[in-house]
């Protein structure tokens, strides 16, 4: 049936039974030997343009792939020969991420200055500017009771412990605790020593688990 | 009934008359649901340029109308229609009636009211957070088990078929039937029963949300665009011999283009690059499906003009998804409006115009009698195609103004969401017409079934034509 069907969209009148259209198109993939050389140049250009979609593959895979290699994550890269690239991360950098983030700065604000009456400042504070042995302890297992700050009492509020001991909800390593401190000594016009991980290293392991510490208990560390 | 039955010349056969019911019950829940679909859309796209529309219940909150939206047109219309029309198709190339026709009735059932209960799972709180695989997962064992049962007849008129060969129609719908258990199950075990940890979920449910386009929608539609072409055209497809390597780079390089929604993401690079390969090489799908059904453009009537269009919705959607999935395009258009318009595109364009011309196609065959109103038919396509290239221009250019304006820092988010306002207006009248046309369909097909249903079985006369004048020719 060569000609059009009349319009009738109610209907849609179909111009080859279903007999006729399998047998129709079983013939097209029969695999006759074309004696007549009948082929025509579509398919030919077809088969090239998958050739050259294959090709355009390959060469985009070998480019962009990193090699498939599940490390790289960058298209540009390739997989890093010799064991893993250690990056150094600028303690101060991950103490300031560590501070404003949920933790310290939610009693000790990102000023550093505290709540008058219930937190102490951190600004200017002699147990902050002073020693390494007592600061640490303190970030590493908390402080409870009674505390004095630049001449004012703080007893309302508890230190929580943020290092890797029983108890504590936050489990920071010790390289977190180091960098921390190092941030809030020398932010907000504080200038004392950076403290390294194994400082903090050297105490928790010397103090263990324990629980947290009491103003009179620190006085009596050097 | 039986004077369709007994008349041997008529095209409408037993083959029809035995599958008439079980599939004009999952047409009839297809179009229902797809009606639903337009009215969850439509208060979706109204809440983006008046958030406070309905914002005050937590049931029209705008994340669960659009898991809704969503899973009403994937699992509600998609599912039925398709499925209506892959068993059609497989019962007539095969040439014998559809065996098991009472699994259809039951797993129709049991898939839909797994659907509701899922629906109001999703409304009171309880979807899960992956892209079209929101129902919660107490419905979703059922689904599977309901879709079997749905599948049945057509596994049994694929491998009991008598007639000689097989033609590209048969291959969409059995591999349609086939891989939707597998995607669906698959993803459930991945994401949702015992989760597979870290990014491997984002890699999952890209895998899943791809597959279920690639896998198992475009199968769906391809298959009744593959027999009705023909069929109206009477005419062999040209370049026919590359149908079945059109079919199986679908198949097989379908499944990997999972990874172009992961482009910049927390994944090795390879899966994305390997996803944008996997998207460039699927042109050679879509073009040969071009060229094989290019015959059906301009010819025939209202049925086959929105076949035509939807296909020529595809093959674009194929060169738009091959173009966005690159890293320099994605930069622009990745979590823009861009990829709603892709998707509106792909899903409604091209798999639902084909999927409303194949069923404007079916119902009167499976009937035996024309369709109620004709006029209603001329103006739902005519609606439909206004609606579809509005939505899709105007996502398109909302993406764009919003892609652009994302990219500098200096623009407020406000800002954006005022410059893109003129377009999702324009998408939101979109919505409003495609609800409106899918409602004259609905009218439509009540009245054609009632009409068949409560009159007598016996239309006045014999409207079809009888098969020994179709003669299919080669081109």
């Amino acid at each position: 049936m060569s000609t059009p069907p009349h319009s009738d969209p109610g209907l849609e009148q179909a111009a080859a039974s279903d007999e006729s259209l399998l047998a129709a198109h079983e013939k097209l993939l029969g695999k006759k030997p074309d004696d007549q050389a009948n082929y025509r140049l579509l398919p030919l250009s077809l088969l090239f343009v998958f050739s050259g979609l294959i090709f355009f593959a390959g060469t985009y895979l070998n480019l962009y792939s990193g090699h498939f290699d599940p490390h790289v994550y960058n298209e540009h890269a390739l997989p890093h020969k010799g064991g893993v690239e250690v990056v150094k991360i600028d303690p101060r950098e991950l103490g300031k991420k560590l501070f404003n983030n949920a933790a310290c700065n939610t009693c000790h604000q990102v000023t550093g200055l505290g709540q008058p009456g219930i937190y102490p400042p951190l600004v200017g504070s002699e147990w902050v500017l002073g020693t390494e042995e007592r600061v640490i302890r303190i970030v590493l297992y908390g402080l409870q009771g009674k505390v004095t700050v630049k001449g004012t009492d703080y007893s309302a509020a508890a230190m929580p412990s943020f290092g890797k001991v029983a108890g504590s909800g936050f489990n920071w390593s010790d390289d977190k605790i180091a960098a921390v401190l190092t941030y809030v000594r020398s932010e907000w016009g504080n200038n004392a020593a950076a403290i390294t991980a194994a400082q903090v290293a050297a105490i928790h392991a010397k103090e263990g688990d324990r629980k947290a510490w009491t103003a009179e208990e620190l006085a009596k560390l050097p | 009934m039986t004077t369709v039955q007994t008349n041997a010349s008529h095209e409408v056969t037993a083959i029809d008359t035995a599958a008439r019911w079980p599939l004009l019950l999952l047409i009839h829940a297809s179009i229902k649901w797809l009606v639903l679909s337009g009215v969850l859309a439509l208060i979706g796209s109204i809440q983006l340029v008046q958030p406070v529309f309905l914002s005050t219940c937590a049931i029209f909150a705008h994340g669960r109308i659009v898991a809704m939206q969503e899973s009403i047109f994937i699992y509600g219309w998609a599912a039925n229609a398709g499925l209506a029309l892959a068993l059609w198709i497989l019962g007539r190339l095969g040439g014998s009636p559809l065996r098991a026709m009472n699994w259809v009735v039951v797993g129709t059932l049991a898939w839909n009211v797994a659907l509701v209960l899922g629906l109001i799972g999703i409304a009171t709180g309880d979807a899960t957070s992956i892209a079209f695989l929101q129902l919660p997962r107490y419905v979703q064992l059922l689904m599977v088990v309901a879709y079997g049962a749905i599948a049945v007849p057509g596994v049994l008129a694929w491998a009991g078929r008598r007639t000689e060969g097989t033609f590209a129609a048969q291959w969409y719908a059995v591999a349609a039937l086939f891989l939707f258990p597998w995607l669906f199950s698959a993803a459930q075990l991945m994401l949702l029963w015992s989760p597979v940890r870290g990014t491997l979920q984002a890699v999952a449910g890209g895998w899943f949300s791809q597959g279920i386009w690639t896998l198992w929608l475009a199968p769906l539609a391809l298959a009744p665009a593959y027999y009705i072409v023909p069929k109206v055209t009477g005419r062999a497809l040209p370049s026919y011999e590359f149908a079945p390597h059109s079919f199986w780079c679908l198949l097989v390089v379908g499944g990997f283009t999972g990874g172009r929604h992961l482009v910049g993401g927390p994944v090795p690079a390879w899966i994305a690059s390997l996803a944008i390969v996997s998207c460039v090489l699927l042109l050679f799908h879509y073009f040969v499906v071009f060229m094989n059904l290019r015959g059906g453009l301009g010819r025939g009537s209202t049925a086959s003009r929105l076949v035509a269009v939807g296909l020529l919705a595809y093959v674009l959607g194929g060169l738009v998804d091959a173009i966005t999935a690159f890293r320099g395009v994605a930069a622009i258009t990745q979590f823009t409006f861009v990829e709603v318009a892709q998707q509106q595109l792909a899903l409604y364009a091209g798999f639902t115009l084909i999927l409303l011309g194949a069923i404007y196609f079916a119902v009167p065959r499976l009937l035996g009698r024309g369709w109620f109103s004709a006029n209603l038919v001329i103006g739902h396509a005519a609606i439909a195609f206004t609606g579809v290239a509005l939505l899709v221009v105007s996502l398109l250019g909302a993406g764009w103004v919003q892609g652009h304006d994302l990219l500098d820092a200096k623009i407020s988010f406000a800002d954006i969401a005022i410059h893109t306002r003129p377009w999702l207006l324009a998408a939101t009248a979109a919505q409003g017409i495609l609800l409106l046309g899918n409602l004259l369909l609905l009218v439509n097909f009540l009245e054609t079934a009632c009409a068949g249903c409560c009159a007598s079985a016996t239309p006045t006369e014999n409207p079809f034509r009888e098969p020994s004048t179709m003669e299919a020719t080669a081109s």
